[in-house]
């Protein structure tokens, strides 16, 4: 058989970017508190009615970790900080959930979080850590074990390895290939790249393959198994090279949360909900929902 | 300059006292004062000290005004960037950080400067106030070859007895080789740095010890604003008060909008 074979384009529209997205499942969004969500798959995910998830978000995750508690997909959330600093300084949702026992948190440390990451990579059932002996994070996460290590004898924890189904991410560039580029530090995304079954990630620029083999050594994610193109795709986040937080949408968001924490009512977060995430039905809808105006004076040196 | 020092004006001076040329200092973007105290270190004694400044080595001696950002994640603070620290790898690159320092906050700090930044109450699935997460103090504050706790607020809540939940260790339960029993280096922190004034820890007892109080301040204040016994007040120093040229490097330079004052 000699058919002519060709190379595979990996790109995808936004609603087949959560394709294989199910209840129960682990999944993992990437960014850093108030940067590179990929916050156009999330409200897709939101938008799915996925139920009992187990959220890996980033070692320090933002508000779109709470918003998938919001909106009751998370039952479980991996990792070591929710919030948005100064604008939230503890998620409001995740505040809540914890409280009332709906979430568990795999209570961690953001070098746990990596070592159990690396596990993941690794095929191993667990990396072992010495921060974190004596505290109480092993009480309170029962998960994670003391022990003594074979050679030394010295203490040390055993952090399970984070097995991800799969990873969303947002990055500034890829190629129809799945040869992603960040801009800035990329912060965590390629340990969850590494620990994940699969990698789907969100970009605002489709470039030529040969733009990228320009610079081969600015390609992070060598081989995501789908691309969506979805510029704009963090906001309310920031976009290194592209676009800052939109800090008013950010505080939107934390005040209907806020108000559920506070109050008990969920009419608020459920208006926003509504309006921004279950209403809309893609992202561009988002977008003008949020309005033209509001989004392009979104510029990193004003 | 105009206008006495304030309170977290005096504690950034206290951090960067303490500082030395050649160290290794990590700036977060929700600690304001840390953020200072580091800053000033760096431009009056530091050439050779490395600022991490939201994820980046950088070098500020050069810039005029070092603005301030709201966000570690701030693109325009990574432009005086000489590398990146991606974060996986900052998390998993130890061996440069013994010459580092580290500032770390807390919901609770305790007697024996433990602290708690997991939540308050007894049940941890059903905490009454869920903190924010530990984020990376438990680390930090092992891996750093000295680390420092900064609250600004000195209350009875913050500085307790006993932390509910212990996120970054301190002297543990203060018994004699606390730490060392569990395989970890002697030092816990070397201090707790607060509006009102700066604690050390006895050497025998790990106990925090009023090593200062800032200009202005009583000692009747801090023993009614504290949650452990603060002990008897002799061999208290004064904080050493801010310099004019501190001062106006402070106010011109790494907090012009003022968020010290």
């Amino acid at each position: 058989m000699s058919t002519a074979a060709e190379r595979r384009s990996v790109i995808v529209d936004e609603r087949a970017a959560i394709d294989g997205v199910q209840d129960g499942m682990t999944i993992a969004i990437g960014g850093f508190i108030n940067a590179a969500h990929p916050m156009a798959i999330v409200r897709q995910i939101v938008r799915s009615g996925a139920r009992d998830l187990t959220v890996v978000g980033a070692a320090s995750s933002g508000l779109e970790v709470d918003m998938l508690i919001a909106a009751g997909c998370a039952r479980t959330v991996i990792s070591a900080y929710v919030g948005a600093e100064g604008l939230a300084p503890i998620g409001p949702a995740f505040r809540r959930a914890a409280q009332t026992g709906e979430l568990d948190v795999f209570e961690l440390d953001e070098a746990h979080y990596y070592a159990g990451l690396r596990a993941s990579a690794q095929r191993l059932p667990f990396n072992p850590w010495r921060a974190g002996v004596g505290t109480s994070y092993p009480d309170v996460n029962p998960r994670l074990e003391t022990f003594a290590d074979p050679l030394n004898g010295e203490l040390l924890i055993a952090v399970p390895a984070i097995e991800i189904d799969i990873a969303f991410l947002h990055a500034a560039i890829s190629d129809r290939y799945g040869n992603v580029q960040h801009a800035g530090s990329g912060y965590g995304d390629r340990a969850l790249h590494a620990a994940a079954d699969r990698t789907v990630v969100q970009v605002e620029l489709i470039v030529s393959n040969e733009q990228i083999r320009q610079n081969p050594a600015a390609t992070t994610i060598p081989g995501a198994d789908a691309i969506v193109r979805v510029p704009y795709g963090a906001h309310p986040f920031a976009s290194h090279g592209y676009y800052p937080a939109d800090e008013a949408h950010i505080r939107e968001y934390a005040a209907a949360a806020t108000d559920w924490l506070k109050t008990g009512s969920r009419s608020r977060l459920d208006d926003y909900l509504e309006r921004y995430v279950r209403g809309p039905a893609d992202h561009v809808e988002y977008l003008e929902r949020v309005g033209v105006r509001q989004v392009l004076a979104l510029s990193e040196y004003a | 300059m105009n206008g006495a020092p304030t309170a977290k004006e005096v504690m950034a001076v206290a951090i960067a006292n303490d500082l030395e040329d050649g160290q290794w200092v990590e700036v977060g973007a929700n600690l304001p004062v840390p953020r200072a105290g580091a800053l000033l270190a760096h431009l009056t004694h530091g050439p050779n000290m490395t600022v991490m400044l939201a994820m980046t080595k950088a070098y500020l001696r050069d810039v005029p005004v070092i603005e301030e950002f709201a966000f570690i994640t701030d693109v325009a603070a990574t432009r005086w960037a000489e590398a990146y620290y991606p974060h996986d790898r900052l998390l998993s690159e130890m061996r440069f950080r013994r010459k580092g320092v580290f500032f770390s906050g807390g919901i609770q700090i305790d007697r024996f400067g433990n602290s708690n930044l997991i939540g308050i109450g007894h049940d941890p699935r059903r905490l009454d106030l869920r903190g924010p997460g530990g984020i990376g103090t438990c680390n930090a504050t092992l891996q750093n070859g000295c680390y420092h706790l900064v609250t600004t607020s000195h209350s009875p809540r913050v500085l307790v007895e006993r932390c509910d939940y212990i996120s970054a260790l301190g002297y543990g339960d203060g018994t004699p080789g606390f730490r060392e029993r569990y395989g970890l280096g002697a030092n816990g922190p070397a201090s707790i740095i607060t509006p009102l004034c700066v604690f050390g820890f006895d050497a025998e007892t790990r106990a925090a010890r009023l090593k200062s109080i800032h200009p202005g301040v009583t000692l009747a204040q801090v023993r009614e604003q504290t949650g452990f016994e603060v002990g008897s007040g002799r061999d208290v120093a004064d904080t050493v008060a801010p310099t004019q040229e501190q001062l106006e490097l402070l106010r011109t330079r790494i907090d012009v909008k003022g968020s010290l004052r």
